[in-house]
């Protein structure tokens, strides 16, 4: 219950309400469709890379496939659960904001942040691996090891079962080859067993390669090996500018969840005033489905090229 | 029929308690949430850019006086080009009619206190202020020499100026725009009066919201595209650079994804505005409502998909040129009936010649001439010989000078009594809308032929034979330029010594028409509930028309 | 650029088969733009004053719309818009389908210059000379940014991209000397990296072949690469030391190789086995003779090519029909091949190699 004077009149209005609106239903409608309006924005943000990794996957598909079957399914897989879960815990902050219950709306943006910053802490584990493997894409940023004193790296991820045998392969024969980069550049030192496996093919009869492949993998009739790693580079571009701005935005909801924690402790969320917590809900929600659209398109290829 | 309150309230002279009044510290201005002087803010801040971006294009045309690259070295003059483009395109012309006459006017036309998120639009003000500020720091370190456009690879892997400081700075500015179209969207869904349905929404209301449906959707890319090009251009990797496997013309596909709804951006608002002046100075309701409204979105939506038509001679295939063409043909009729909707709202009117009137028939033929040229350069035979000349640089100073900036002059002077609550002289508004409209037309007409002859875009230097048009071309744009200058001198003068305006000058039916001049911070004493249609020109609309000529034969003693 | 009159020039000379073609469209849209001018300037002029306002506040007629006005000013716009459309797409199609019969020039742009080669050798710098009446296609590409090679006169402009090879086409039908432009901004010299087209009578433009800026014909130079400066005749030139293949007799044969496989002698073949000597060995023959890589240009390729076939008779220039290019002969404009498999292009940049440092 809110009241003060105004030009000499008393003057009630629900708690939270804005100045401008005439009554609550209109700020709520209103806050509503600017969320909305703001998030359609954000998708036509990540449309352009989107774009740019169509582009891209569609003339160069085995890089890809080579590039995205060194990253780690596992921990992308997590990561997916981990937002899922995430999901779960802002809706029901949603459901316990709406019955006021202050205890449960706590602990649910206690949880939620928990889950966030999980997936945070994944993909440092993650961008940590890719420093230590001369995966990032850009030279002097991954991990130098002088020629005169190679560093005989382990691959800091755990292998699981369900693993491809090319992972599988690769961390065996990883753990025997050291790993010299004393410029820190991009390095694919992981073979090309997608290329290998698409040649294959191709003898049997079936064209595997796209037209652009046919030029960009060859020099002077044949294969060259830099130039397929540049493809590959390119994925990890792609992969690095996605991830990254994804991780952004989780950082940004994490902010957002701090500020509620702090608005949902002073206990000013209840069945008449809740829309921060659904505004922020829809953020938060936004932020799990693009990461549901980067998962597969990132972790995911290339698997079928081995089964 | 009805009358409210506030209508005939203070008919003569400025009230004390306005908006301009209610807090005067320099604080009660920067942490303002009124929407109306945040636009003010923005009044000031565009001024200075187009300023700004006005002296740039003085030295292009000086330059161009002679065929050779005398006045600048060609580099000079590279950076010259590239920052006129940038501040008129970013901090000019894309923020102008909707963060100045929008933000001012919207709400009151609607009958609403306030935007739906004041601290929103506040906060799109500072955004503007701070990607202005790091623009504007980055061209005295030493500026950009890229072209508005920063194709790749030039910008990416060659050019030795701050593209990443300048491109940043134009990274930030979207979001500023982005959140002005999200405010206006949501201000005209859920803040309209009692009664003020979508139909009887003035049309400057329906050009704002489609303007701001390519705002929300089209800015987003073009800010991925320039983090993209930054990212590329500081780690040297990316997707851009052939050499590593990239493609140039995937920047070019990503950056007029935005870049071509971005000019219906910049003439949209300027149609919306023209709406206003001609059937109001018609003093008669405007012909053709729902088609006027319609095509608005219309253009919005097609606008975003015909950025092919900047790419023919890029390397695109025939296909896609021709479907971009065809695509390109269909959306210029929506432009062709709204001119024609204009033309008939003249038609049996009561017309007034008063500066903004001028400003709007000068746009109707200015706009003309812009878009048949734009059909010169949809048609893909002709295109090849024309794109990249100066053939195109006059068709876009067409539309956007000739179009949204007589349109912006145009609906200053018009709400210039409701902002401020003075008139200015309209003595030397006539003259000066005479010369922008002279000027214009001898600057930039001599550029259609320049560029048949085949005068290439972005030259210091030329052949001998194309210099006589290029002195037309010079001659031309010091008329426009003492024309552009003009309103500055006598709108500020008007500020200290202007007649008081009153509430409705010229009696026109427009909600904003129907409280004080200047407006009381909420906007209306009382909220106003709408029964009649918009521009309505007859007895329903409540405006007391004999009252007024009364008090008319008095003061005109 | 050649104008007949005027103090004040207009139009460009119209010096190709499609110049009136394009000209004829032009005149087709200002018709069309003066027919929707001029009745709506009369229009707004003659309402602004006819209806002007006679007494004040006076209200206009209520008028509010017709649907039928409408209809019709919505319909023939788009009916007229659809007749630009069709005549630009014909004239257009035309503009960008090299014949196949064309004259193949290779033409190279980089900051701030024009690299011009003829088929038969000659090359030029910001200069292109042609025979008036043969129909000339461009192959083009670019060492570093995008540029334009634009030809008013000639009505038409490609530009040159990075990485990928675009292509221009043309039949000049009137000698002269036409301006060539660089149309796609491309840095500091932007405005100067221009020059002219020549249009030469047959006979003229032969005279000036004959007399070229390179000296010797292909053949010669592939002669003097062969037996002196690269030192191929040490092995190759018959007698008691011949260790390599014979060369002689060979062109457009099918010889078999070390391993069983039958290949046929052709520009390409001649081409690879100077570069990597031992991925096609002839039966019979060692793998001991050393690759060229690195020491050869690709202008010396193409000479040492025309040299050997003339060793089977055959004069014609090099290149031609082996070319490679992936994708159509017609070359639309748009992809074709990059530049990794270019065979016996002699232009064909070897390596992406035209990055500057970069700065910020």
């Amino acid at each position: 219950m809110a009241s003060h004077a105004e030009n000499g009149k008393f003057h009630y209005h629900e708690p939270g309400l804005q100045h401008q609106f005439e009554d609550m239903g209109q700020q709520e409608e209103s806050v509503s469709i600017g969320m909305w309006v703001f998030l359609v924005q954000e998708i036509m943000f990540f449309g352009g890379l989107f774009t740019a990794y169509l582009v891209f996957r569609s003339r160069f598909p085995l890089a890809f496939a080579e590039g995205s079957n060194h990253l780690d399914a596992f921990w992308g897989g997590l990561n997916t659960l981990v937002l899922i879960v995430s999901s779960l815990t802002m809706a029901l902050t949603v459901y316990y904001a709406q019955r006021g219950n202050r205890n449960m709306q706590v602990i649910m943006i206690l949880l939620t942040m928990a889950f966030g910053a999980t997936f945070l802490g994944v993909k440092v584990i993650e961008y940590t691996d890719k420093y230590n493997s001369g995966l990032i894409p850009v030279t002097g940023w991954n991990k130098r090891a002088n020629e005169a004193q190679p560093a005989v790296e382990e691959r800091a991820g755990a292998v699981m079962p369900w693993e491809t045998a090319v992972a599988a392969a690769e961390s065996g024969s990883e753990k025997k080859k050291p790993y010299i980069n004393p410029h820190g550049e991009f390095q694919w030192n992981y073979g090309r067993h997608v290329y290998d496996y698409a040649i294959e093919k191709e003898k049997s009869g079936k064209p595997y390669l796209t037209e652009s492949e046919r030029v960009g993998y060859f020099s002077n009739g044949v294969f060259d090996p830099n130039k397929y790693r540049d493809k590959i580079r390119i994925f990890y571009f792609i992969y690095f500018v996605m991830t990254g701005l994804h991780a952004l935005h989780m950082i940004v909801g994490l902010g957002l969840m701090a500020w509620l924690l702090f608005v949902a402790w002073r206990g000013d969320f209840s069945a008449l005033y809740y829309a921060p917590v659904e505004m922020s809900g829809l953020y938060w929600h936004f932020v799990d489905i693009v990461w549901i659209f980067l998962f597969p398109l990132l972790y995911l290829l290339g698997r079928h090229f081995l089964h | 029929m009805q009358t409210q309150d506030g209508i005939i309230a203070e008919q003569s002279g400025i009230p004390k308690q306005n908006y301009l009044t209610n807090g005067t510290t320099l604080k009660s201005w920067l942490l303002t949430k009124d929407h109306k002087r945040i636009a003010i803010m923005y009044l000031i801040t565009v001024s200075l850019f187009f300023m700004a971006g006005g002296i740039y294009a003085s030295a292009i045309r000086l330059e161009l006086l002679t065929p050779p690259s005398d006045l600048l070295e060609s580099g000079t003059y590279n950076k010259v080009f590239t920052q006129h483009g940038i501040l008129m395109i970013f901090f000019f012309l894309i923020p102008s009619i909707p963060a100045v006459l929008g933000n001012f006017l919207l709400p009151i036309m609607i009958g609403a206190k306030d935007l739906a998120l004041p601290r929103i639009n506040l906060l799109s003000l500072y955004i503007y202020w701070i990607g202005g500020a790091l623009t504007v720091w980055a061209l005295l370190q030493g500026g950009v020499d890229t072209g508005w456009t920063f194709y790749t690879p030039y910008s990416t892997t060659f050019s030795n100026t701050y593209v990443m400081a300048v491109g940043l700075g134009i990274f930030i500015n979207g979001f500023s725009s982005i959140l002005t179209g999200l405010n206006f969207i949501v201000t005209v869904h859920t803040m309209r009066a009692p009664g003020m349905t979508w139909f009887r929404l003035p049309l400057f209301v329906w050009a704002q919201y489609a303007t701001s449906l390519v705002m929300i959707l089209g800015t987003p890319v073009i800010a991925i595209t320039i983090l993209l090009l930054a990212i590329e251009r500081f780690a040297q990797v990316g997707i851009f650079d052939p050499s590593i496997g990239g493609d140039p013309i995937l920047f070019q596909h990503l950056f007029w994804f935005y870049s071509h709804p971005a000019v219906y951006i910049m003439i949209l608002p300027g149609m919306g505005v023209i709406s206003e002046l001609i059937s109001n100075f018609s003093r008669k309701k405007i012909f053709g409502y729902e088609f006027i409204a319609f095509s608005s979105i219309a253009i919005a939506v097609f606008g975003f998909l015909v950025w092919g038509h900047h790419m023919f001679v890029s390397g695109q295939s025939i296909y896609a040129g021709l479907v971009f063409s065809f695509l390109t043909m269909v959306v210029a009729v929506p432009s062709a009936i709204k001119m024609f909707n204009w033309t008939a709202t003249m038609y049996k009117g009561s017309i007034l010649f008063e500066t903004p009137m001028l400003y709007a028939i000068g746009f109707l033929g200015l706009f003309l001439i812009g878009g048949l040229t734009g059909l010169f350069l949809g048609s893909m035979g002709l295109v090849v010989h024309l794109t990249d000349t100066y053939f195109v640089v006059a068709h876009f100073h067409y539309v956007m000078v000739g179009g949204q900036v007589i349109a912006y002059l145009g609906g200053i002077h018009y709400w210039w009594p409701k902002m401020t609550g003075r008139m200015y002289s309209e003595f030397w508004g006539k003259i000066s809308a005479m010369l922008v409209f002279i000027g214009f037309n001898l600057t930039f007409f001599p550029q259609f032929i320049l560029g048949y002859l085949g005068m290439p875009r972005r030259y210091a230097s030329y052949p001998e034979e194309m210099q006589v048009l290029n002195i037309f071309s010079t001659a031309g744009a010091s008329v426009l330029g003492v024309g552009l200058i003009m309103p500055v001198v006598y709108l500020t003068q008007s500020l200290i010594a202007g007649k008081p305006a009153g509430d409705n000058p010229w009696m026109f039916p427009g909600l904003e028409w129907r409280t004080s001049s200047p407006p009381p911070t909420e906007n209306f004493e009382v909220t106003p509930v709408v029964t009649w249609e918009a521009y309505e020109f007859s007895d329903e609309n409540g405006l007391d028309i004999d009252e007024a000529r009364r008090r008319q034969a008095v003061t005109t003693v | 650029m050649q104008t007949d009159s005027s103090w004040v020039p207009i139009l460009p000379e119209q010096a190709s088969t499609l110049a009136w073609h394009v000209d004829a469209l032009y005149v087709y849209l200002i018709l069309i733009s003066v027919a929707f001018t001029i009745p709506i300037v009369v229009a707004v002029f003659a309402f602004a004053i006819k209806y002007r306002e006679r007494e004040k506040f006076a209200n206009g007629a209520e008028i509010h719309g017709s649907m039928v006005l409408e209809a019709g000013w919505s319909f023939l716009p788009f009916v007229i818009s659809m007749t630009i459309f069709l005549g630009g797409a014909i004239v257009y199609y035309n503009q960008v389908t090299p014949p196949d019969d064309a004259m193949q020039v290779y033409v190279v742009g980089k900051q701030w210059m024009w690299k011009v080669q003829h088929e038969t050798g000659q090359r030029e710098i910001n200069e292109l000379h042609v025979p008036v009446g043969r129909r000339v296609k461009l192959t083009m590409t670019t060492e570093d940014v995008l540029h334009d090679f634009s030809v008013p006169a000639f009505r038409t402009k490609a530009d040159v991209v990075p990485g990928r090879y675009t292509y221009l086409w043309f039949e000049p039908t009137k000698p002269g000397k036409y301006h060539l432009f660089c149309a796609e901004y491309c840095g500091l010299n932007h405005s100067g990296m221009g020059g002219y087209v020549y249009v030469m009578e047959q006979r003229d433009f032969d005279n000036w072949l004959a007399g070229s800026v390179s000296g010797q014909t292909p053949i010669e130079q592939g002669r003097d690469l062969f037996e002196n400066k690269l030192g191929c005749a040490s092995c190759h030139a018959g007698g008691p030391a011949q260790r390599g293949a014979k060369l002689e007799n060979i062109y457009g044969k099918d010889i078999k190789l070390v391993g069983g496989q039958a290949v046929t002698v052709n520009d390409e073949y001649i081409r690879n086995s100077i570069l990597n000597p031992g991925a096609q060995i002839v039966e019979g023959f060692q793998p001991i003779m050393p690759t060229f890589k690195g020491q050869v240009t690709e202008e010396q390729l193409l000479a040492l090519v025309a040299y050997i076939k003339s060793l089977s008779g055959v004069t014609t220039p090099a290149t031609g029909g082996t070319t490679t290019t992936t994708g159509t002969t017609n070359g639309n404009t748009g992809q074709t091949n990059s530049i990794g498999t270019q065979g016996s292009n002699p232009n064909a940049p070897s390596s992406n190699t035209a990055n500057t440092q970069p700065n910020r």
